[in-house]
């Protein structure tokens, strides 16, 4: 008995496996402006419609508000903004990306959700760069993709959310638990 | 093999069980400090709570762990079964805690994820000679030793594994030196190690885990082992830990040979089962346990179900008690929370309220489920309610402590320790309260006791310890019968440390010059001790007491004593606020914090050149914020006439906010603003209202501090 509750248990572990590796390759685009972009859909946690935000005072443009996700307050940024692009009107094919980067839930606002692609890793480039350091607008962008005749820029989260937020976040919390 | 030891969750049991004996066991010591000796009862008590602690401790290695209880169970043992008189009391109470002591610090290595290295010796010694005095004086009395209690091993029939052809049997026999601490562990430790490669395993005596005098069989007449295993000879000796041993004997047997040992070991040899795997050895061979196993069973972790049933055994309180992961708790408050709001949208859907629709059934059944989901919400906030009497009991421990070393003769009395108060606000008053503790023996009580007797006071000092719950809040109070605050001194002190310009004493009332001292670095006390007089400390209590809304109050009469009171909310999660909108965004604000709301006119404006604005309200000044300037929010009401006023009060100082209009009140279940966003002056939290919507909480501290560093 005890041999099959083993086997049973590697079972489940390659099944777990297949699981990861179904998911790997698979990327949710979607676009902003006339650019496509795509995050690992293993980020994602869910799409919802755009819904009413309540803003924040005092905190970068980007960062829209909190949005109530089924009693859950999580921050929404524009990602539109947090490109440094015009703002555009939010319309009814706007919608929010739920991320999850590390246990950190984040909304991403973006225009249009353009589909769900497997892009194979040996079709992903670095971004070409021009011998110059790399521009700041690039550092979230991790690789190009080529689907079909669109480009999509590939978008590293942990990144995209700006990893000197949560630190800083992290060093407020620290420093409120201290005093 | 397949019935390895999970010691992860075996280690978090073991924490989670000895941290609760261990308290369990202060609050026994503590409630008897004062009297001559310890009744049978908590004897009892604390024998067995020693004893599980080796237990488990020695299951899981922890040999410093499993030798310093051991030999306090020894004394407890000896008490227990020679009664002798003329125990030192205090030096046994000492000895409990010391070993307590030392019992938590290692544990919390090991909740560190260190290795609890702590040094045993000392503490052995010291129990040893304890011990060795408290029976020096019995034999003086001429009492026998009583004999230590062996229970009688049930016979149980044995079914031997089916050996294969591979199979070897060995016999061995250990013998330990003579001073040799705890055989029975070692010899466990070895049967774990063989249970890797044994197929089958036998040892007598067989009781060592859970009879003591089995230690001195071992020690005496040695260790016996019969092994069948696949292993080879030399696999099988390297398992075996020979640190301790003397001589280990080791000799290969035959089949028949093996199956005639059996016999030796007392078990009665029935028919070999069928599978080899069936039997769990462990089972079978191991502690005495009325259920046989039977064929075809696979048991997964014999040990742990034994632990439970010992501690079933001795905690029959703490059954109808379990503990629940803090996040479980919150996420069935959200949950509980959305289902409220849920049941607003159903119950206000605009698909009823067609003009002449008959709904008489569904409005009952309506009104019966707002009645249940108010209960559950009520359940649910006092599920998070604690008693104080936790903390009160840490207390008990520190004047314990300090008054000793201290020299100083202190009674404690503590009242309404059964008070509850909101999880989250017992672990941010643990620490300011120990504080305040610990300050009113140090400072408080008086050097000597003459000094008290002069001013006709009893010798013995006196501190009360109180919670009550008045009003939605908790106020938790240190008094001292002690010497109390001397005005002029702290005047004094203020005037050297700079804090107040040269201003008369008299323009100071009394609270604001004991205020002086939660200053940092304020302190007095001229001499430095171990335990306060460097003035940190108060301040932090100030501010760890503020950080959950609560104030501290001082008041104290000369030669008298003091008071320190803690002023706290009951709960963190929930507040009774006024909601407010400026623009198109909702706000709360405390209801506590709120003096009233006013209409003005542009008149009682006063603008400075520098931008600043004020008003003045029956001929007092107060400063003046507009919210939807601060916060620069759009499409709100800039006249003062058309908005209202809302004054606040924080800690004695007033600010006005304009707002656009008054929504609604209500009790609103604070979440925190997601750490992601950046921390906002003025903002504590945020809610969800009964629309889902999410209003922000407003921090009046933060904005009065907000607009004081801005001028």
């Amino acid at each position: 008995m005890a041999e099959e509750l083993l086997k049973n248990a590697e079972t489940d572990e390659t099944e777990e496996l297949l699981e990861d590796d179904s998911q790997k390759g698979m990327f949710m685009t979607f676009q902003i402006g006339k650019e496509f972009f795509g995050i690992s859909i293993s980020y994602v946690n869910e799409i919802i419609a755009m819904q009413p935000i309540a803003a924040i005072p005092e905190v970068d443009d980007y960062i829209k508000g909190l949005i109530n996700l089924r009693g859950k307050i999580i921050p929404v940024i524009d990602v539109r903004a947090r490109f440094k692009m015009e703002p555009c009107e939010y319309t009814d094919r706007t919608c929010i990306i739920v991320i999850d980067v590390k246990s950190t839930m984040i909304g991403l606002i973006v225009e249009r959700l353009a589909d769900v692609d497997t892009i194979a890793e040996d079709s992903i480039v670095p971004p070409p760069s021009l011998g110059r350091k790399e521009h700041e607008h690039n550092k979230y962008v991790y690789g190009l993709a080529r689907t079909g005749d669109t480009v999509t820029l590939l978008l590293d989260p942990e990144k995209l959310i700006k990893q000197d937020d949560i630190a800083a976040a992290v060093e407020d919390v620290r420093k409120e638990e201290q005093s | 093999m397949a019935e390895e030891f999970n010691t992860e969750s075996m280690l978090d049991m073991f924490l989670y069980e000895s941290g609760q004996l261990l308290e369990k066991l202060e609050g026994i010591i503590l409630e008897k400090q004062d009297a001559d000796c310890f009744d049978d009862a908590d004897i009892n008590e604390i024998f067995r709570v020693m004893h599980t602690i080796k237990g488990s401790s020695g299951v899981l290695m922890y040999e410093n762990i499993t030798k310093v209880t051991h030999k306090l169970e020894d004394v407890f043992y000896y008490l227990r079964e020679s009664h002798p008189d003329d125990v030192p009391h205090m030096e046994l109470v000492e000895k409990v805690l010391a070993v307590s002591d030392f019992v938590t610090g290692e544990l919390d290595k090991l909740k560190n994820g260190d290795t609890p290295d702590g040094d045993e010796k000392q503490l052995v010694e010291d129990l040893d000679e304890f011990l060795g005095r408290l029976k020096g004086e019995i034999k003086k009395q001429g009492i026998e030793m009583p004999q230590a209690n062996r229970h009688v091993e049930p016979t149980q029939f044995y079914i031997t594994p089916v050996a294969g052809d591979d199979s070897h049997f060995y016999r061995i026999s250990i013998h330990y030196r003579s001073d040799t601490q705890m055989s029975n562990l070692r010899a466990y430790s070895a049967t774990y190690a063989l249970k890797e490669v044994a197929e089958d395993l036998l040892y007598t005596p067989d009781d060592i885990l859970s009879n003591e005098a089995s230690a001195d069989v071992i020690v005496a007449e040695g260790f016996h082992m019969l092994l069948q295993t696949k292993s080879s000879k030399e696999e099988v000796i390297a398992l075996i830990d020979s640190s301790e041993a003397e001589e280990i004997n080791f000799d290969e047997l035959t089949k028949e040979e093996y199956g005639n040992a059996l016999g030796e070991f007392g078990r009665e040899v029935a028919e070999p089962a069928p599978a080899p795997a069936a039997v769990d050895t462990k089972e079978a061979a191991g502690e005495a346990k009325p259920d046989k196993p039977k064929p075809g069973d696979y048991v997964v972790k014999t040990k742990e179900a034994g632990k439970g049933k010992t501690l079933a055994k001795h905690q029959p309180k703490q059954q109808s008690i379990i503990s629940v992961n803090v996040e479980k708790m919150d996420s069935l408050m959200d949950l509980i929370g959305e289902l409220v709001i849920a049941e607003a949208v159903v119950l206000q859907n605009p698909d009823l309220k067609v003009p002449g629709l008959e709904l008489s059934n569904f409005q009952k059944a309506s009104g019966q489920l707002s009645k249940i989901t108010t209960e559950l919400q009520e359940v649910i906030m006092s599920m998070r309610m604690m008693p104080l009497t936790n903390v009160f009991q840490k207390m008990k421990r520190i004047v314990f402590d300090v008054s000793r070393k201290l020299g100083k003769d202190i009674e404690l009395e503590v009242i309404g320790e059964n008070t509850e108060v909101d999880k989250n606000i017992i672990e941010h008053i643990t620490d300011p309260l120990m504080h305040l503790v610990r300050n009113s023996v140090d400072h408080g009580i008086e050097e000597n006791a003459e000094d008290r007797t002069a001013v006709g006071k009893p010798a013995k000092g006196k501190i009360t310890l109180e919670a009550k719950n008045e009003g939605g809040k908790v106020y938790i109070s240190v008094k001292d019968d002690g010497k109390g605050l001397n005005k002029d001194k702290l005047y004094q002190k203020a005037l050297e440390k700079g804090v107040i310009e040269n201003k008369p004493m008299s323009e100071f009332t009394d609270k604001e010059i004991f205020r002086f001292i939660t200053l940092p670095g304020f302190s007095t006390k001229e001499q430095v001790t171990e335990y306060s007089g460097r003035g940190v400390g108060m301040d932090v209590v100030v501010k760890n007491i503020q950080s959950i809304s609560g104030r501290l109050d001082i008041s104290s009469v000369e030669f008298e004593g003091s008071e320190m009171t803690l002023v706290i909310p009951l709960t963190l999660a929930i507040i009774n606020g006024i909601v407010v909108q400026v623009g198109n965004s909702p706000f709360v604000i405390e209801t506590a914090s709120i003096k009233e709301f006013v209409r003005v006119g542009e008149d009682s404006l006063i603008h400075e050149p520098s931008g600043e604005e004020y008003i003045v309200l029956r001929g007092e000044c107060y400063p003046f914020i507009r919210l939807n300037e601060k916060y620069d929010l759009p499409d709100s009401i800039d006249k003062i006439e058309e908005g209202i006023i809302v004054v606040l009060e924080h800690e004695g100082s007033q600010v006005c906010v304009l707002i656009d209009k008054l929504l609604q009140e209500q009790e609103i279940v604070v979440k925190p603003i997601p750490p992601y966003v950046r921390k906002v002056k003025g903002l504590s939290g945020c809610t969800q209202l009964g629309d889902g919507s999410i209003a922000l909480i407003l921090d009046i501290a933060g904005l009065l501090m907000h607009d004081g560093e801005r001028r």
